[in-house]
This record gives structure tokens, sequence and C-alpha cells, in this order.
């Protein structure tokens, strides 16, 4: 019998990256990526074995943080978090989280449920202000600001990096295609050609 | 209308899904009345003009469930609470009276 089986697929097929001088936008396609809850009555605990692991603590508003072995912590909902890091060399945040928490936490793997989209540049604000209904103005949201809303209708995880400004957006990977189509558009009247 | 979420801040109505009175309470369905006390608790509603304690859930946000109190005819909103909280708070008070 033929051999059957999944093959990795990337979810950002039909796309085209945009970099000119006003937008640039990149799928990060090399994050391994874990959403984690706090068992009942253990956040404090959770959140020191956080600080022990990587010399932070969790966020407790809709915030972002980078702690230390190149993992950042996205608040996700009270007492949840999104955990993003690099790949790199087999690295799987699930396994980790679940090695390093144990009973503390409950972890479940989003690398593959997720993809992250970077958008940056001096239009960035404008064009995601077009679909999201957040006061992204310089006084309200800033490096380091998340959270939790939608994108023209699409469910996203949104915290912002800089302030060139550069913005990451988490969505689920069957909606990347909707999410495109909507931020091409939206980025149309600065330079940008639709895919 | 705009809902302050205590873990969001405030949001547009359009996050938000509206999930009925926060006042009722599930009977007892061991009841020897359980099944009129369930036809009240699902069906019967006075609907008064005035302040409301509502359920809302945060859908497209943190996915709270918040207990809003708003009035039903000026929209105004005095008071947002995790329902959780609520509940909580419920809990260690009737702990209390026993
Ligand atoms: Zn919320």
């Amino acid at each position: 019998m033929a051999k059957q089986g999944l093959t990795a697929t990337s979810a950002f097929l039909h796309w085209k990256p945009v970099a000119n001088s006003n937008l640039t936008v990149d799928a990060r396609e090399t994050l391994t990526m874990a959403s984690f809850a706090a068992a009942k009555g253990k956040k404090d605990e959770l959140n020191a074995a956080v600080r022990a692991a990587y010399g932070v603590d969790l966020p407790k508003t809709p915030s972002r943080v980078e702690g230390q072995q190149g993992v950042a912590f996205v608040w996700a909902g009270p007492e949840q978090w999104l955990a993003v890091a690099e790949r790199k060399d087999g690295r799987d945040l699930e396994t980790e989280f679940k090695k390093t928490f144990g009973p503390l936490a409950s972890v479940v793997d989003q690398s593959d449920g997720r993809v992250v989209v970077r958008i940056s540049g001096p239009r960035a604000r404008e064009v995601l202000a077009k679909g999201i209904p957040l006061d992204l103005h310089e006084t309200a949201f800033r490096p380091g600001s998340a959270a939790i809303t939608h994108a023209s209708h699409i469910g996203v995880i949104l915290w912002q990096i800089d302030d060139k400004p550069t913005y990451e957006v988490a969505l689920f990977r069957s909606y990347v295609d909707s999410f495109a189509h909507w931020l091409l558009d939206s980025a149309a009247e600065y330079g940008v050609a639709h895919a | 209308m705009r809902i302050a979420c205590p873990y969001c801040g405030e949001r547009s109505l359009d996050e938000f899904l509206y999930s009925g009175d926060a006042t009722v309470k599930r009977p007892d369905f061991a009841s020897p009345t359980a099944t009129e006390e369930f036809v009240s608790y699902v069906y019967e509603r006075t609907n008064p003009p005035g302040m409301h304690r509502e359920l809302w859930y945060h859908a497209a946000g943190c996915h709270a469930w918040l207990v809003v109190t708003r009035g039903v005819a000026t929209h105004q909103i005095t008071s947002v609470e995790a329902a959780r909280e609520v509940a909580l708070k419920e809990k260690s008070a009737t702990k209390d009276t026993k």
C-alpha cells in the first residue's frame, strides 16, 4: 500500500512579500508557538517557574515581554499566554514548556495552528487601523502593547514590537489568504500592488 | 455602545455577544417543583425599563464572561465585572452565612 501521510505545507502559498518605503509585510514562517494557561490556583507558582527559566514575569495585562532564551510571552486572556520563539535546531516550545512547567500549566502547541505576520514601516499604523477597531495611536498603543481583537472580522492577537512602527499579528493559518486580501487592499494607496 | 472589559479595556460592541439575564439562578433539578422552576428560569422575563444585570461574552477579545449593569433605555453602563469574580464573591458570601 502506498505510504500515506501529511506533508508540511506553507500557509503562505499565495503570498508575495511586500517591501517598499511605506510598508513591509513578512510571513514569519520559522516560529515555534505554544499557548498555555495556569492550572487552578497555580498562577504564582507558574510565574515563578517562568521567572526561573526565562528571567521575566508573565504579563498580567494585554502586553508582550521578551524573556531570555529567545522566548516572547504575549498575554492571551486572563491567566493565559501565547509564547513565540524561533524554531531553529528543532526547538519545540510545547515540549519545552511541558518539561519546565509540569503540572503548573496546560500547554497546547500552536505552531501549525497559527501563523504570524509582521507588518512594519511608516504606514503600518494607518494600514492596520483600517480594519482593527482599536486606537493604535502611539499614545495609546506602544511597543510592548498587545491586544486580542479582530482585523477585518478575522480574530487576531496583535502586538507592537518597535516604533518604526512594527507590529505582529497572530491568526489562524487558514485565514491567511483572507487576511492578505484585506491587508493588501488597505495598503494599495501606499503603493502596494495586490498580489 | 462600548463596553469596558476589565481585562482588555474599552471595546466596541461588535466584539461582544449578549448572553442573557445575569440574575437568574439555575434551579435544583431535585426540587419537587423543578419543572415550574425551570420554566421560569428559562423563559419568564419581566423586561422592566431601567437598569439590568446582563451577561456578555467577550467573543472577539479575551473570551471572558462579564456581568454588565446597563440601562436598557439609555445604554448607560454603570459597571462591568468579570463573571468569574462575581460568582466567587457569591460563593464566599453563601459560605459565610452557613
Ligand atoms: Zn476582554
